[in-house]
């Protein structure tokens, strides 16, 4: 029930935002008869009814998990845009075991089979890419090579 | 193709992926600045390949694809970090004209690169459904003189691009005097233009050669125009604009450009490469085989060209409001 | 008919042994990825497509390994329905009903074999009618101006809306949300839109990062708040043999449901779990009370699977013909040529005949492949199953990972990514559809097109979008497809959510 309002909600809000900065998008002087703005406008409109309906009319509460299985997907959330950022700068091998190694982990927590899967998929993988498949994938950070 | 097999059974076979590819910087580099497929990486392959083959360079040309922009991504990066690199070549069409013309290419322009020649051209063509009440070239453009709505053009290119042009610059020619009240839709290739044209809810359809050539054997559209100087060999009943009395060559160039910081040397160097390619019997082969009628202008004559399309592309684009 | 002669150029492009060993590839790896409990043909196709992308495979190629995981998957998904009473995938949820009993019967060799048959049958049967049916379609084509293209995606959405989940508003909601996301970035016109001045949005969102995000990313999270569920074998492979007897009584069963999997598989937005659907309910009311469905009855098993995979080659029709996908892995099969500049739509077949009919003529072979593959080596790809989930979806990450890296280099994308994770994981904890997420980026900005063009012709009269039988026809089609469910719902008991 709440989780259909306040998510039906927040549809609401960003629709209406949504419809706001359809309104000011620049019309070129070569115009359509449609033109660039009423499309986007629409689609806030639909939104934003069927986000009231929503609120409304809530289906059955879905079957949330306990507030620590949220610290974990939170922190599945966190270590994955660590990931993203850490990609380029530190090189394929040492992110990619240590993530693996936490999802690995996170799925089920056995310290000693997680840690030896995210190595070895980390490594597994990079050889891969590197050698069967030719590609020029970056294995530490460049300071440490040259 | 045997490496890439491999490859590609390794990969699926073990559910793996791909990786950033890093260009070796040691054999010459053509940047195709789209995804593979399209135009521009068909003209960096087989001019690349041609090249090699032939003997014009002695490794093989490596091919890397950079999408962004409508070209403007490639563009960019060769202007701020390529200036002066010897050793690049990036694909270029009637599209990178257009778009340079138009300042898509944020704030770029076309004299900060220096283009090589174009060796081959995708005619433009003007088409109706079999059935039309239009014969003549004159027939489709009175009409629309008269009642603008009365005629929809549909295109391949998006509104503002140059199979929106063509048929613009005809009807300036026939003497109608606002150009924006003519009515064009733009599709995803020309093959929707024609469909939509034969299905008639279009009444005529500008694009290019190659893009009617099946449509044409199969007796669903007729050609009222081809926007040459001469008229295209294999395809001699239709009549040039030209001939009609309308001033107008109009086509879908294929050719190169490089860096503007290299030495006239090398700008000498690739433009006789391209001239032997265009020369070779293996490009008149690769023309066949993909409607592309010959073009061949190399050297300063070509940037010249380039310039003039510029100014009346730019000129048109003010006219109807795509630039200001 | 020219068919014969299309047909041959497909088999000479089919039949190189370069494209050969992508067929076998792609069947081998969709089997497994079918087979793993929580990985289906939409993630597995939505996970691959970034690397056939990198690997630069022509669009034939890519298109046939794709199609080849794609059958693949759906044959691969009865595996753990029957051995784990786990559905796969969606569309093989209706096999556990019969299958899983059968299995614990001691008949799960037999059990395998015949409903690998069975997909043979009813895929071969899709594959034979998108052969004939598909040409005729292209020529309907003339028909389609510009209103009827935007009835038609309307139509497109309202069917998977009023499939995909038990609440319209909710569909709704997931539509508006691909709409607006692609709306994101350049108009056709030239014109930047809702970028906030960000200069990563301006070529708009990739389809392809929200895919991967939406399908497999979430599912990862899936993973970790259910610790990954027990999954073992609870029943014992005794011989793998041909059940001659059983295929030849369920001859019949196995027609009649590739026809009703095929004709629903054709209705966009409909997809393969109706079609098995369909075909199940229809074999047990013929069927009666007498013939055993719910204990293992042979023809339980058969329904289904014939059902779903010629549900899954209906799916194509309207895909290839007219750019409408008719199920959530067709959606993702159409973001995959579109990546590689193929626009799929009546002139496919004019223009690219080698690209359709190479398809076509690699789809048959994938069927020969599959039927041979799933025989002798069921019990290779039984030993999957036991690929732990910690194992398994930490390589999913990381393939997905760098998949979409390789795309574009840049991390903006990858984060983005995460972002369409977080999002799949919440809609589908609230019940909300993700394929129509999916279907309204991919056709957001040709709905738009659809819609602009249809008033410069018409001078900015809304009243040409209804100015056709055809269009009205879809508006009819689409507003009914939109709310009959809400009523057919009170008569049926819908067994789950229809996402495949």
């Amino acid at each position: 029930m709440a989780s259909d309002r306040i998510f039906g909600l927040v549809v609401a809000v960003v629709a209406l935002a949504y419809i706001a900065g359809a309104t000011q998008i620049q019309t070129s002087f070569l115009s359509d008869p449609v033109g660039p703005k009423t499309f986007p406008i629409m689609i806030g409109t639909v939104a934003a009814l069927a986000a009231t309906f929503m609120v409304l009319k809530p289906d059955p509460e879905p079957n949330w998990p306990v507030l620590r299985t949220f610290g974990a997907l939170f922190f599945a959330v966190v270590v994955l845009v660590l990931y993203a950022f850490s990609l380029k700068p530190m090189g394929f091998i040492i992110p990619t075991a240590i993530t693996a190694a936490v999802l690995s982990y996170q799925i089920k927590p056995q310290f000693a089979k997680a840690a030896l899967s995210g190595v070895g998929l980390s490594i597994g993988l990079f050889i891969l890419f590197k050698f069967a498949l030719d590609l020029g994938l970056i294995g530490f950070p460049k300071s440490w090579t040259s | 193709m045997r490496k890439n097999f491999f490859k590609t059974f390794a990969i699926a076979a073990t559910l793996s992926m791909g990786a950033p590819v890093i260009a070796t910087a040691q054999a010459a580099e053509c940047i195709a600045p789209a995804n593979p497929g399209g135009g521009w990486d068909f003209t960096c392959r087989q001019i690349g390949k041609i090249m090699f083959d032939i003997g014009a360079v002695d490794k093989p040309i490596q091919v890397t694809n950079m999408a962004g922009g409508g070209g403007g991504l490639a563009f960019t990066n060769v202007v701020a970090e390529r200036n002066e690199d010897a050793n690049l070549i990036i694909a270029a069409s009637t599209a990178t004209s257009t778009r340079l013309a138009q300042n898509a290419y944020a704030g770029m322009t076309a004299d900060q690169v220096r283009f090589v020649g174009a060796i081959g051209i995708d005619p433009g063509v003007i088409v109706v459904a079999a059935d039309s009440p239009f014969m003549t070239l004159s027939d489709l453009l009175e009409a629309v003189v008269a009642d603008p709505s009365s005629v929809t053009f549909a295109g391949g290119s998006a509104v503002g691009g140059f199979d929106h042009m063509k048929p613009l610059m005809l009807l300036q020619r026939a003497g109608l005097t606002d150009i924006t009240t003519v009515k064009y839709i733009g599709l995803d290739g020309g093959g929707d233009a024609i469909t939509q044209t034969i299905g008639g809810f279009t009444q005529a359809m500008t694009g290019d050669m190659s893009e009617i050539v099946g449509f044409l054997t199969s007796g669903d559209v007729r050609a009222l125009a081809v926007l040459t100087s001469e008229r295209v060999e294999g395809f001699e009943d239709i009549p040039t604009a030209i001939e009609q009395g309308y001033d107008v060559v109009a086509g879908n160039w294929r050719g190169l450009y490089i860096p503007r910081g290299v030495s006239d040397e090398t700008f000498d160097l690739w433009a006789g490469r391209l001239q032997q390619v265009a020369d070779s019997d293996e490009w008149a082969e690769a023309m066949a085989a993909n409607g592309l009628a010959p073009f061949t202008l190399v050297g300063d004559d070509f940037q010249a060209y380039i310039d003039n399309l510029i100014v009346e592309i730019r000129q048109m684009s003010i006219e109807i409001g795509v630039i200001q | 008919m020219d068919i014969m002669s299309n047909l041959a150029l497909g088999f000479s492009i089919a039949l190189s042994p370069y494209t050969l060993m992508l067929a076998v590839a792609g069947c081998f790896l969709g089997t497994i990825i079918g087979a793993l409990p929580g990985l289906g043909p939409s993630n597995g196709v939505a996970i691959l497509i970034p690397i056939t992308f990198t690997l630069g495979l022509d669009a034939t190629s890519a298109l046939v390994l794709m199609t080849s995981v794609y059958y693949g998957a759906m044959y691969g998904g009865r595996i753990s329905s029957i051995l784990l009473n786990i559905p796969g995938d969606e569309p093989a949820l209706m096999t556990t009903l019969d299958g899983y009993p059968m299995a614990k019967a001691g008949r799960a060799g037999d059990a395998l074999v015949l409903s690998g048959f069975a997909s043979f049958y009813g895929a071969l049967f899709a594959t034979i009618g998108l052969m004939f049916l598909a040409p005729l379609l292209s020529r309907v084509a003339y028909q389609f101006g510009q209103a009827e293209y935007f009835a038609l995606y309307l139509l497109a959405f309202c069917t998977l809306g009023g499939m995909a989940s038990n609440n319209q508003a909710k569909s709704a909601i997931a539509a508006c949300i691909g709409l607006g996301i692609a709306m994101i970035g350049y108009d056709s016109r030239g014109m930047p839109r809702l970028t906030g001045g960000n200069l990563h949005l301006f070529d708009g969102i990739d389809f392809l990062v929200a895919i991967v995000g939406l399908f497999a990313i979430a599912e990862v999270f899936f993973f970790i708040e259910s610790h990954g569920k027990k999954s073992s074998i609870g029943v014992k492979l005794d011989k793998v043999r041909i059940p001659w007897k059983d295929i030849y009584a369920t001859r019949w069963t196995m027609f009649r449901s590739s026809v009703v999997g095929f004709i629903a598989g054709i209705l966009p937005g409909a997809g393969a779990s109706l079609g098995s659907f369909l075909a199940y309910m229809s074999e047990k009311s013929i069927a009666g009370k007498d013939g055993g469905f719910g204990k293992g009855a042979i023809k339980g098993v058969a329904a289904p699977e014939a059902g779903n995979n010629a549900a899954a080659g209906g799916a194509l029709v309207p895909m290839l013909t007219l750019g409408v996908p008719g199920s959530g892995t067709t959606a993702v099969l159409l973001a995959l040529l579109m990546t590689l500049n193929i626009t799929p739509g009546p002139t496919l077949f004019t223009d690219r005949p080698e690209v359709v009919w190479g398809l076509i003529a690699s789809l048959l072979i994938a069927n020969f492949v599959l039927l041979l593959m799933n025989v002798p080596m069921v019990k290779i790809f039984v030993k999957v199953l036991m690929v732990p989930p910690w194992i398994l979806l930490p390589g999913v990450t990381m393939v997905s990972f760098v998949g979409i890296y390789s795309l574009s280099g840049s991390y903006f994308d990858l984060l983005l990514m995460v972002g369409f994770g977080v999002l799949g994981y919440v809609l589908r904890k609230l019940d909300i559809p993700t394929v129509p997420v999916i279907l309204g980026i991919l056709l957001g900005g040709h709905m738009e097109d659809a819609l602009r063009n249809a008033m410069v012709i018409s001078g900015g009269d809304f009243m040409y979008l209804f100015s056709s039988p055809i269009a009205i026809g879809l508006w009819i089609a689409a507003i009914v497809g939109f709310v009959a469910p809400m009523f057919l719902r009170r008569f049926l008991k819908k067994p789950q959510a229809v996402t495949d």
